[in-house]
């Protein structure tokens, strides 16, 4: 992996490479019309630009050279300095210094700037047009002129996208063709898959990895959002960042660029107090931010901490009562993580009033959507009086994930490992018809117990959530999988190995079945349906 | 498909015509619209149409709707999907939905006649705008070339029958058939999607 100050570097020479080859065809065209306004501010903007980005990245011999250019150019914009035979010829030589300067970064060689060359541009610039000051002759450095082209190419993200989804369509037919081998017995064919299996794979990995991007490209956007809002709502943070090397798909970083703005101004309206509250509590005056990435084995972990006022779990009670979301006497009795769940309900905020920046309506809902869109999770740990932490879980990739397969009704299903928790054997007798629900004791929990092959093939007027005797055989093959903070086991019929798999969205008309979150097909050429997790627990609790 | 690729880069009509003697007719069309230097090879504006029972009626796609006509494959059910949709099947690498029209129009299925395999079903292809679906038919679909003119776009009927007007294209009437034509993408339009939906 780069380091970022390497990554940045090869940006900015690209992109300054860019603006050095524009500049040059700009001004020539300038030569051409030296009255063309559009032009002159196209060349002007550029410079500025790159005297911004070199000024911020360090370079400050660019950063000088565009300085000065821009300031003549500034003057011949202005007519206060005309463009004239003499004026343009040192212009082309101040920019051709600063394609040398750029194109000098990335090697040894230090590039010599002629003392004449900057005198010239400082005359044209300091004596304005009555300028009868000798203009000395500059040694070119360049003679012979090498034509480069960047290191860097832009490329679409629809491009990657393309190349993504055939990589996903090439291991389909990969994984066939090696169980095709294997039923064939052949051994040519045998070692001919098994090559074809590690090239795809390492195709795989590399469009993944051109998909990547660090973290740090958003959460570095963060200290200016965080200083605007903060000043808006005349409170002091302190915001730290970690972890921004991390890797992620830009696709995934795109989705969450909302998610976590939103997070960011919740924490600072409602999360931290204002200072004279903080002072009262004993904290310091400035509240802290945390923002974090982490890997974890194949996801991401972002956290976004404060040390503000905490979520107050009894007002979160009374909302979901007034609410109708829960009845008085359950909520008194339910798990902190339960109550935290309510605040992704639709609509659900406990703030008083608007503010600029939050408490618009817009709530944690959208949030949870759009993790739940890229297949992720996210979690709530609070603490009264000591600060409120979101914690999100990630996919690195959009298209591969593990899967566990298993089959209810011959029919093969897959659950994303994302969200699976944990796989148990249970006895029947272990199962308990609690209201009109099965719940189980697992590991000390009691969690509700849900029969896939009811849930998903019984008519919905006959069925029976609540009903033993509708289970097939004595073991029973329990998923338990989490979200919203909630645990929901899933009875299957069969269960079998744990998979990557390519997961393909569904075409219409089928794509409005929400309970589906894609399909894929197996090794054998058969398809099996990929279930979305937060669509069955919901299907499920709207069903009871 | 191979016709399709044929109609638009065939040379000639007469080339065509004579690599193709079986399909002349539909050649004819396309000469009609793609060379007008030879009018006297056009009597007259053809269809051609695959045909397919439902029920005990005989109905008609236009060809140039079908991508493709095959063995129906293995179909995977999907549960809480409306009955109509008998599942998805992967066809050549594609996963798509494959639906019983008999189903999703109410119409009333007669036993198969006697020589027809009743182990073996064929489904059409249909290539709507963004999608493809599957449609599942009893017995071998056949192709049919007939004049335009055979086709009543607006019989008046239609006024009468309360569902489903705006799928029929019209009723064409060869040798004492009646063929129902049907417009697939209508068929496959928002209604189709919204009933998905609410289910």
């Amino acid at each position: 992996m780069k380091s970022r100050e390497q990554e940045y570097k090869e940006i900015f020479i690209a992109e300054a490479l860019e603006y050095y080859d524009a500049l040059n065809r700009l001004i020539s065209e300038l030569e051409k019309k030296p009255q063309d306004d559009q032009v002159l501010a196209e060349i002007f903007r550029m410079l500025h630009n790159l005297k911004a980005n070199a000024k911020a990245i360090g370079y400050l011999q660019i950063s000088d050279v565009s300085h000065k250019l821009e300031t003549a150019f500034g003057l011949i914009r202005n007519k206060e300095l005309s463009f004239s035979d003499e004026v343009v010829g040192v212009l082309f030589d101040g920019i051709d210094l600063l394609g040398e300067l750029i194109k000098s970064i990335d090697s040894e060689r230090q590039v010599e700037i002629d003392p004449v060359l900057i005198r010239n541009l400082d005359i044209i610039v300091d004596s304005l047009s009555d300028s009868t000051v000798e203009l000395a002759k500059v040694q070119k450095f360049s003679t012979s002129r090498n034509l480069t082209l960047s290191d860097l190419i832009y490329i679409q993200v629809k491009k990657l996208d393309h190349l993504m989804n055939l990589v996903g369509e090439l291991i389909i037919d990969r994984d066939r063709i090696l169980s095709l081998s294997r039923e064939l017995d052949n051994d040519e064919l045998k070692s001919v898959s098994s090559h074809l299996y590690r090239i795809t794979e390492e195709l795989q990995y590399s469009v993944m990895d051109a998909r990547l991007v660090s973290i740090g490209t958003l959460f570095n956007k963060f200290p200016r959002v965080v200083r605007d809002i903060s000043t808006a709502e005349k409170k002091e943070i302190d915001l730290e960042l970690s972890g921004q090397d991390i890797q992620i798909d830009r696709n995934i970083l795109q989705i969450m660029t909302d998610s976590l703005l939103h997070l960011m101004r919740n924490a600072i309206t409602h999360g931290i107090e204002k200072p004279e509250q903080r002072a009262k509590a004993g904290k310091p005056k400035a509240g802290s931010l945390q923002l974090s990435a982490r890997s974890d084995r194949e996801s991401v972990i972002i956290s976004l901490s404060d040390d503000g006022k905490g979520i107050d779990i009894e007002k979160v009670k009374k909302a979901a009562v007034a609410r109708q979301l829960v009845p008085a006497d359950v909520a008194d009795g339910l798990p902190d993580s339960d109550v935290y769940s309510f605040l992704f309900e639709p609509g659900f905020s406990l703030a008083k009033e608007v503010t600029e920046f939050s408490g618009r309506g817009v709530g944690l809902d959208v949030v949870k959507n759009a993790i739940d869109s890229i297949g992720g999770r996210i979690r709530i740990e609070s603490e009264k009086g000591k600060g409120t932490s979101f914690i999100l879980q990630l996919p690195t990739s959009i298209a591969v994930k593990g899967a566990l397969l298993f089959e209810i009704d011959s029919i093969f299903y897959a659950i994303p490992l994302i969200h699976t928790d944990s796989v148990v054997a249970m006895d029947k007798d272990e199962l308990h018809e609690v209201g009109e629900v099965l719940v189980a004791d697992i590991k000390g929990e009691t969690v509700t117990v849900v029969y896939l092959d009811e849930l998903l093939n019984v008519a919905e007027s006959q069925m029976r959530l609540g009903d033993k005797t509708r289970l097939k055989g004595q073991v029973q093959n329990i998923i338990i999988v989490s979200y919203n903070n909630r645990k929901l086991g899933l009875i299957v019929d069969k269960l079998y190995r744990q998979q990557d798999i390519v997961v393909k969205p569904l075409s219409k008309p089928l794509d409005s079945i929400d309970i589906y979150g894609g399909v894929t097909l197996l090794g054998t050429g058969k398809v099996c349906l990929v279930l979305d997790v937060p669509a069955i627990t919901k299907y499920f609790v709207n069903r009871r | 498909m191979k016709d399709k690729t044929n109609k638009k880069e065939g040379p000639s009509a007469a080339e065509a015509v004579a690599a193709r003697p079986d399909n002349s007719a539909e050649t004819a069309v396309d000469s009609a619209k793609e060379s007008p230097a030879k009018p006297q090879a056009v009597k007259e504006e053809m269809i051609h149409l695959i045909v397919f029972k439902l029920g005990a009626e005989e109905y008609g796609i236009k060809i140039d709707q079908v991508k493709e006509v095959t063995v129906t494959p293995n179909v995977t059910r999907m549960p809480r999907t409306p009955d109509f949709i008998k599942g998805v099947a992967n066809i050549r690498g594609d996963i798509i939905a494959i639906m019983n029209l008999e189903e999703r129009f109410g119409i009333r299925s007669v036993p198969l006649a006697s020589d027809v395999n009743p182990h073996i079903t064929y489904t059409l292809v249909i290539e709507a705008k963004e999608y493809s679906i599957g449609v599942i038919v009893r017995e071998v679909p056949q192709s049919l070339n007939l004049s335009m003119t055979k086709i009543d776009k607006t019989p008046s009927f239609l006024q009468d029958i309360n569902i489903h007007e705006n799928f029929i294209e019209g009723i064409a009437k060869v040798n004492n058939r009646l063929i129902i034509v049907l417009d697939m993408y209508k068929i496959l339009t928002q209604d189709e999607i919204r009933e998905l939906k609410n289910n």
